[in-house]
């Protein structure tokens, strides 16, 4: 008997109790199907992550203070530090700015909006993308004169001023109880970002030299962060380490570990872990319903094997070998299996699709994947058909011609 | 031509503690175009002789010899083989299989024998016009009456041309007409040169064969030819 022979016979087999095969193709069909969900989520939110840091620049990195560590003033990074970085490091850095944050309201006609302010110089650009629609980006000048300007949103200047032509207004920004008064320099495009997408957070942000963020607030040339871009191709741990080794020199704090730096590579691998060891959870608990399919799929067998008991003594009578018979149950049990896993594919996919599109991140089905869980939607229909298979194969066959 | 050699056969079932004695110590002989009939009360042991002839079963000892061949120690495998190619069983209650048509249930034995579609198509419908059957053989068995099932059986057993044609109780589950067509059909194929043997506890069934073996406690009590054999004629039927 070959393959093509059982599979006739399987499908007969199936197809005389429609009812029952479907109902055990469905613990196979949700099984599969919530496992390729969980793993193409899993999968399409790692690249939407990736495709994030590309955006955002992957050789980024913090220079930072050790938090962790006791610090003093002295250890605090200044503009000399920022300086010797520059000139020891010309080519490792494309640019570095200290990292200078306030938070404000701008006034609208009708109310307060959070805007948060971050400092920048005529580098930033390279630390934080920025597609400028109109206007300039800030220029030396604007940091060495520590000039009231500003680089606004487009979305935020609709809200502020109810248009976009807002280049040589004035924007009025209250910070820690008093007015500032900025020139609006420039207007730019805030990048779709799938991940604020997701969080929901739309602070309005805007741009204005770091000098000038420092002169409002009265801070200081004391810095606990730089922001940095590092060119591409670069042995980074080696070139931070370098960078750490030089400040603490400077500061004579050498082995005292008061320094650390960040990278955008470290944390992009920090993330893809949480995020494939959520998705390795999820996916073991939704293999468990896989699992509970599968003894669906040994069970039904078990029944079917107890039905057609006279039907093996017969084949057996008539010359079928052990093969035959195990092999006719095993096509049966991975048709049913195979369907299922087929089915389930389908909807896993969908759904993976619809969840993708509801938050906003694009979906990334592999073929790895679907191949993956067809064939493992046919090892459940092996791995489970065996068992009962082998007990029809063994049957003695005078038992089974007697059996009622 | 000597077709059953059996020396000295026992079976042994042990179920337990208990171990019966099922066949002790038989001898026998079958030859070419016999056609015997296996009589006996139930408990005779004349099922387990059947079952251990048809090489459904195996002796315990002895020596059984098909066609010149040992049997006995043969593994599964090769005792399906031999079932295949050598043997054509017809049971009490038919054992068709249930969900595919006359033709393929026919066809059954030449799929495990790897015979080709075609071939296999021929032979099945040869078959079945042999028993009479050929109208209905795109039925399936639940549409077919008790006679007619057993015709398609017999027809299943012939289709591989075996050597030796195994009966248990064909017309047990029979109406007296059905029972005595099947009889006829048995007669026809064994005057046409089949080997025929045949189990039954009707003494008025086993009139119908040549030879007659009579079981009891595990041995053959009685062996002997069937004098005044009823010979079924359609003409004198219809007479």
């Amino acid at each position: 008997m070959n393959i093509l022979e059982s599979i006739q016979v399987s499908l007969g087999a199936i197809l005389a109790n429609k009812m029952r095969s479907l109902l055990t193709m469905l613990g196979i069909i949700i099984g599969i199907s919530s496992v390729i969900t969980v793993v193409t989520l899993g999968e399409s939110s790692q690249k939407a992550i990736d495709m994030e840091f590309e955006q955002f620049g992957a050789g980024r990195a913090y220079f930072s203070i050790n938090w962790r560590e006791d610090y003093s003033t002295k250890d605090l990074l200044t503009t000399e530090d920022i300086d010797a970085l520059k000139n020891s490091f010309s080519e490792e850095i494309e640019a570095i700015v200290p990292y200078v944050y306030e938070k404000g309201k701008a006034k609208t006609k009708s109310e307060k909006l959070d805007v948060s302010m971050t400092g920048g110089d005529e580098n930033y650009l390279k630390i934080e993308k920025v597609d400028m629609v109109n206007g300039r980006y800030l220029t030396e000048e604007d940091v060495k004169g520590k000039r009231a300007v500003v680089i606004i949103d487009k979305e935020m200047a609709l809200e502020i001023f109810g248009r976009t032509n807002v280049l040589g207004d004035s924007l009025d920004i209250e910070i820690g109880g008093s007015q500032v008064s900025f020139a609006i320099i420039g207007i730019y495009e805030k990048p779709k970002s799938s991940l604020e997408a997701m969080s929901g957070q739309t602070l309005g942000n805007i741009f204005l030299p770091y000098t000038t963020v420092e002169k409002i607030t009265g801070s200081g040339d004391y810095y606990w962060d730089l922001e940095m871009t590092l060119a591409k191709d670069l042995d980074i741990d080696n070139t931070t380490q370098k960078m750490i080794r030089l400040i603490e020199k400077r500061h004579g704090n050498e082995g005292q570990n008061k320094y650390v730096v960040q990278t955008a590579e470290g944390e992009l691998e920090v993330i893809n872990n949480v995020t494939g060891i959520i998705t390795l959870v999820i996916g073991a608990i939704a293999a468990i319903s896989l699992l509970v399919g599968g003894i669906g799929v040994m069970n039904i067998m078990f029944v079917s094997v107890t039905e057609r008991t006279r039907e093996i003594g017969t084949r057996k009578a008539i010359g079928a070998k052990r093969k035959d018979i195990l092999l006719q149950f095993l096509v049966e049990s991975v048709i049913i299996s195979g369907i299922g896993g087929i089915i389930g594919t389908i909807i896993g996919v969908g759904l993976a699709f619809l969840v993708s599109s509801l938050i906003k991140i694009p979906t990334g089905v592999s073929i790895g994947t679907i191949a993956i869980a067809w064939i493992f939607s046919a090892g459940v229909g092996i791995f489970f058909g065996v068992y009962p298979a082998n007990k029809a194969s063994k049957l003695e066959i005078i038992d089974a011609l007697r059996y009622e | 031509m000597i077709k059953i050699k059996i020396e000295n056969l026992s079976k042994t079932y042990n179920t337990g503690s208990i171990s019966v004695e099922a066949l002790k110590n038989i001898n026998l002989m079958v030859e070419e175009k016999e056609f015997v009939s296996i009589m006996g009360p139930s408990g005779s042991g004349k099922s387990t002789l059947m079952n251990v002839l048809g090489c459904l079963d195996k002796p315990t000892q002895g020596i059984y010899e098909l066609d010149g061949e040992c049997v006995q120690d043969m593994n599964d495998d090769e005792l399906a083989v031999i079932r295949n190619k050598k043997i054509g069983f017809v049971f009490q209650f038919f054992n068709l299989i249930p969900r595919i048509n006359a033709l393929k249930n026919v066809e059954l034995p030449m799929v495990y024998a790897g015979i080709s579609t075609k071939e296999r198509r021929e032979r099945a419908i040869k078959a079945l016009q042999k028993v009479g059957l050929e109208e209905r053989m795109h039925h399936n068995p639940n549409e077919l009456s008790g006679g007619q099932k057993q015709r398609v059986a017999i027809a299943r057993s012939l289709v591989n041309n075996p050597s030796l044609i195994f009966a248990d109780e064909p017309t047990g589950n029979l109406d007296s007409k059905s029972g005595n067509e099947i009889m006829e059909i048995f007669q026809q194929l064994n005057d046409e040169g089949a080997t025929i043997i045949m189990v039954t506890h009707e003494l008025d069934i086993a009139m119908h064969t040549k030879r007659m073996l009579v079981c009891r406690d595990g041995e053959i009590i009685e062996d002997k030819l069937v004098e005044n054999q009823i010979i079924i004629n359609k003409q004198e039927e219809s007479l």
